[in-house]
């Protein structure tokens, strides 16, 4: 099994709040750097920098047209960040069996 | 915002229950070995095995503590920067308890959009909405 660098770690690239405001305007469509410093209020530089954790990360595609680069979010990829989510609150729940089952044990 | 919300009724007392929430012993016997102290600004950390994106250790601080009805503490791992807190109340048969998983906000704003952008129908896809959908602040 492959280890995961840090780099290309999808939940580490969405831990931060302006990437995840990045793929939030990506999934209505193409962006590019410039369009989306526009809309962040970011600086474009930030923007590429962002936007190469989220490529190294594998969150992100890069299609080029002339001089731009368009940038979109490949859903599939997360799919396992939501699915990360979902797993908490069954985690909850068996830990509070969990729970019932220690205060029995306290009980006797 | 929206949490994760679990209710569960015990057939125990309050303050047993209490006890098992804020004696770092007793914690680990259920939820993870930690290095808690029942003392409001007590920063520690569970411990579990690693996982991708998840070092395998939760970074908490102790946030409120009102014996024996609430206790809360910040829940920092992997990608999350969340609140736990669960509150007893009493009742005929025991004890009522209620966990809150809060903070996801940013997460589970953007995954329902790729859920519905994408198109996704899968049986995670309900699932999650549901879940995410257990509480909404509606803020």
């Amino acid at each position: 099994m492959s280890r995961v660098s840090p780099d290309q770690d999808p939940f580490r690239a969405i831990a931060d709040p302006n990437r995840r405001r990045m793929l939030d305007h990506m999934l209505s469509g193409e962006r590019t750097v410039g369009e989306l410093a526009g809309i962040l209020g970011i600086a474009q530089p930030s923007v590429s920098q962002h936007m190469a954790v989220l490529r190294l990360a594998g969150l992100v595609d890069e299609r080029h047209e002339g001089r731009r680069t368009f940038y979109a979010v490949r859903g599939a990829e997360l799919q396992g960040v939501a699915d990360w989510i979902a797993k908490y609150e069954a985690f909850w729940e068996d830990r509070l069996d969990a729970l019932e089952a220690h205060l029995a044990r306290q009980k006797q | 915002m929206r949490d994760i919300l679990v209710v569960r009724e015990v057939a125990y007392p309050r303050e047993m229950v209490w006890a098992a929430l804020t004696e770092g012993g007793q914690l680990a016997a259920w939820l993870m070995p930690n290095d808690f102290q029942p003392k409001v600004g007590h920063r520690f950390t569970f411990t579990t095995k690693p996982a991708p994106g998840f070092d395998g250790v939760v970074r908490c601080e102790v946030l409120e503590l009102r014996p024996p009805e609430r206790v809360a503490f910040s829940w920092k791992g992997g990608p999350l920067d969340t609140v736990v807190s669960f509150d007893l109340a009493e009742t005929a048969a025991g004890t009522r308890i209620t966990l809150c998983h809060a903070g996801f906000a940013g997460l589970s704003n953007l995954i329902p959009r790729v859920v519905l952008g994408f198109g996704w129908k899968s049986l995670l896809g309900r699932k999650l909405v549901h879940h995410l959908g257990a509480r909404d602040h509606g803020a």
